[in-house]
Parts: C-alpha cells; structure tokens; sequence
C-alpha cells in the first residue's frame, strides 16, 4: 500500500470574523436595528476583522514551518483554518493528511469524569476508535505516570497533574499534519524531558508540522522554514536560516507587494 | 480515520456549492455516528455521576410525577385511574422527549463552541448529540411506560410496531426543530428564554394530562399543534386506537417543511456559526 502524498495548499486565503457585539446577539436590538436602519445607516451590516488576507502557502511531506508574528498577526486564526475548524472568506484551503491539531490541551476535557473517561473522550473527538482507545490507554496511563488517581474525577487533580493527563492523551494520536499553537510544556522538570521527547517523536512521524510560537529558538530548533504574520498578512515561506533577516526586514516590504499583488 | 484525510475549504461559490458542503456536513456525521453516541452517553453518564441510583433517577422523577399529576387530575377530572394513568404516562414521557430535544437544541452548537473552534467535526454531530441524548433519557422513562400499560392491561406487543412508526416521527420532527433552535440560539441570546417559554404554554395546549375527549374532536388546539400530532402518533397505538391518517399527514409534510428549511438555514449559517459563539 502506497502512504497517500500529505500537503497543506492554501491559495489567496482571506478570513473575516464578523463581529457579534454582546448588543448585536439579542434580538430586541437585532430588531430595532431593522426598524430603525434606514435612518442609522451606517450600522448597516456587522463590523468585520480581517484575520487573514491573501495568505498563499505551500507545504509538503518533510516540511516543518515555523510561525511568527506579534499576538493578533493571525497566527492561531491561521491554525484553525488548517483545522478546519473556520471557513475561509475567500480562496482555498485543502489539506491532505490525517490532521491533529493542539491547539488546546485543554478540550473536551470534563472536570467531573475520570481520567480515563477523559483520555476515552479526547481519543473519540481526534477521530479514534472505541478499540483503537483500548489499545493504546496502557501505554497512554503510564505515559500520564498518575496511577491510581486516573480512575478519580479530573477536578480532584493539581494543575500540574492536570496538564500531565491532557498531554498525554491529546498526543496519543497518530498524525500526518500536525498543527500545534506553542510547544506544549506542561508538568514538572521530569515530565516536561518525557514530554518534549514523545512531542518529538510526534513531530518526526508527522509528514507536515506548522508550529506558532514567538520563541525563535525553538522554531531554529523543529523548524526548516519559517513565515512572519503581521497583520493578517504573511510574509513569503522563507528557509529557516534566514530568520533574522525576515525579522529585521520591515513588514511593509511584503505586505505592500502582496496587497497589490 | 479515512474520513479527515482530505480536507477541502473554500470561500462561498454560490447556493449550490454550500448545499453541498451542507450534504457533506451531514454525511460526515453519518460516518462518525458513533462519536455522537459516545458524546451523548457520557451527557448522560456525568450528570448523574457520583449518585446512588445513578441514571436511574431519570426513572424515579419521572415516576413520582406520572403518580402525582395522575392522581391528582384523576380525581379533578373524576375519571377512573385506569383510563386517566395510563393516559398521563404516556403523554408526560413522550412529550418530555419533544420538549428535551427542542430546549436542550438551544444548547447544542453553544455547549460545542471548543470542539467547533478547533477541529474538523462535522456539526449535524452535535445535534445528533443533543437527540441522542434524549432517546437514552427515554430509554430509561420507557420503564415506566411499559409498566403503566402492564398494570392496567393495556400492554400488546403488536402495537409496539406503530408507535415505533409514531416515535420515528416524532424524533424526525423534534430533531429539526432541535436543530433549528441551536443555529437561531447562537446567533440570538434571547431564543432560548423564548422556547423555554414556549414549551411551557405548549404543555398546556397540548393534551398532556389532560384527555382529548373533553375538548372535542377536531378542535382547532388539536387539529393545528404539531406537538398533539406528534403525541397522539406515539400514544394511540401504545393505549389501542388508532392513529388518525391526517396525523401521519401533518407530519410527514411537516417533517418535509421543517427540514427544509433548517437544512437551507445551515447550509445559508454554517461557515458563520463558529463566529456567532
């Protein structure tokens, strides 16, 4: 059996978050807004923010892309559009490839269920099986090192062992694009070595990572190439030894030829 | 794990192109049913964790109120137990399955909004969710039913066949109103407080606990609240009459209707859903 090529392909990738403002999602106003509109006129409409405007990228089996931007350049916006998790405005985005996405250790996690009830469930929302689950729950409760206390409710853990039961159940997932908003480092000095060398091994299996994180050395480190944000707008994807040439250059360089471009 | 090897997104290409990202949508939760099972038992599971009697509770409540009200309108009404119980526990359980699907619809894509934000998952999963969890919830109400029927000598299986016909109308219906509610509840915060409020007028209307007799047939109430058809398909096979054809009618057509447009709706909100929580 031939292993299916795995890409990420995005073209003129443009995404508006229309703005509900806590006034616009009660009806009242919704309503009045209606009656009222030809005279406001200029509230016709919601506001809108443009995340992401034109990104184009291209990605294959072997690259490792390294994201960097201020908070608000679209980075994590740019993330979830590779989820699939928002639709693009305008233009394309097709991935090839099992995706995972952590993006938030936290998800799906409840509280009142055990830790096992909840490395079932986060193995059930990445797309595993019930048998496929069972395979894999040994080695994913020693990963965790909690024991016993994986059969007690999550909210009776610390923080720490909190993140421990996360970690290890949302990288028990098989993946070949992988999509991660900051290294993950959670636990104590132990476990954060355990972690950082199963995140690895993660890595190395993954076909594609797309990794954000304002750390430059940590993007040297996992990364081959690399692609600024600033404002929605991507720089072009540059090879990672050109790192600080792409964070010195002024952002208006790219940005002026991609807007009118 | 076939199902997310290709992901295709694209900006809006006219009606048909988002109908068929709507099918698709849907289709994909058709093949990851079983996720939609899984979220609704552990819905289940969690809310009675750590009690005694666990799920079961659902039965106890639900038990306590058939008796109460059933005793009570009994000799209000002055009608034998025997035809009024019966009667009482059967509309308090299936309307109860109606009235959870709608208002707990309200929630659906609200209580999702983190899966929603940053996987893949198909949306139809989270209404699945949502009416799933209410059958399991009726699975365990169905106890009471079938013991009501038992004791006052009602119970035949060959009528078990069309009041599972009457209960798959039902839960099509419930569905897309379920389903329609969640899309209009994320958008506008005040939907939900409208159709707890319209739930509750419905009950009333409804001939819940009390008997259709002493309203006459074919009363506009009846003739013109989805909520008795949807009932009364269920309930009168379960106590030995029949189900009026034109019952069968009303909800087919308003199956056909109803899912339409909830279907058209999603496919016109379904990129923007995710904004709106």
């Amino acid at each position: 059996m031939k292993a299916p090529p795995v890409s990420i392909s995005c073209q003129g990738l443009s995404l508006r978050f229309p703005v509900y403002g806590v006034d616009a999602k009660s009806l009242k106003k919704h309503l009045a807004k209606i009656t009222v509109g030809g005279r406001l006129g200029s509230s016709h409409g919601s506001t809108e923010v443009t995340a992401l405007s034109d990104v184009n990228l291209e990605l294959k089996a072997g690259d490792r892309l390294g994201l960097i931007g201020h908070n608000g350049s679209g980075k994590t916006t740019l993330l979830r559009a590779l989820s699939g998790a928002y639709e693009p405005d305008e233009g394309t985005i097709e991935v090839r490839g099992h995706i995972a996405a952590l993006l938030d250790l936290n998800l799906g996690i409840d509280p009142s269920a055990t830790g096992f009830e909840n490395i079932r469930l986060r193995g059930r929302i990445a797309g595993l099986s019930g048998k496929e689950i069972d395979e894999r729950m040994d080695e994913i409760a020693a990963f965790t090192g909690l024991g016993p206390f994986l059969a007690m409710p999550v909210k009776t853990y610390s923080a720490g062992m909190q993140g421990r039961l996360a970690f290890a159940a949302a990288t028990a997932v098989e993946a070949d694009v992988l999509l991660m908003d900051e290294w993950i480092a959670v636990g104590d000095a132990d476990f954060q070595q355990l972690a950082h060398k199963r995140l690895l091994s993660l890595v190395e299996r993954a076909g594609i990572l797309v990794l954000a994180s304002h750390d430059t050395d940590l993007l040297r480190l996992y990364c081959n190439k690399v692609m600024r944000m600033e404002g929605g707008v991507a720089s072009p994807v540059t090879p990672i030894r050109k790192l600080d040439e792409l964070l010195a250059a002024p952002a208006d360089g790219w940005r002026q030829q991609t807007q009118a471009g | 794990m076939e199902t997310a090897t290709h992901m295709l997104r694209t900006g809006r290409r006219g009606t048909l192109f988002e109908l068929q990202m709507a099918l698709r949508d849907l289709r994909a939760s058709g093949q990851r049913i079983d996720l939609a099972w899984s979220l609704a038992w552990h819905d289940v599971t969690s809310r009675y964790r750590g009690s005694v009697l666990g799920p079961f509770w659902i039965t106890l409540s639900m038990g306590l109120m058939v008796m109460g009200i059933g005793l009570v309108y009994a000799n209000l009404f002055g009608i034998a137990l025997r035809d009024f119980l019966p009667l009482v526990a059967l509309g308090i359980v299936f309307f109860g399955t109606i009235s959870g699907t709608v208002t707990e619809g309200c929630e659906t894509f609200v209580q999702a909004s983190g899966m929603l934000s940053q996987t893949s998952l198909p949306m139809f999963t989270f209404v699945w969710r949502t009416v799933f969890r209410n059958l399991i919830n009726l699975a365990h109400h169905l106890v009471i039913v079938v013991a009501v029927l038992i004791y006052y000598d009602y119970w035949r299986v060959t009528d078990v066949p069309a009041a599972a016909l009457g209960l798959a109308f039902l839960v099509l219906n419930a569905a897309w109103i379920s389903m329609l509610a969640g899309i209009a509840s994320a958008r506008f915060r005040d939907i939900p407080q409208i159709i707890v409020s319209v739930m509750q007028f419905a009950i009333f209307v409804t001939p819940v606990f009390w008997p259709v007799s002493r309203l006459g047939r074919h009363h506009l109430v009846l003739d013109l609240n989805p909520f008795y058809h949807m009932l009364e398909a269920v309930r009168a096979p379960l106590m030995g009459g029949a189900v009026a054809p034109h019952t069968y009618l009303f909800l087919g057509g308003m199956a056909v209707i109803g899912w339409t447009l909830t279907f058209s709706l999603f496919a016109y909100t379904r990129r923007r859903i995710v904004h709106y929580l």
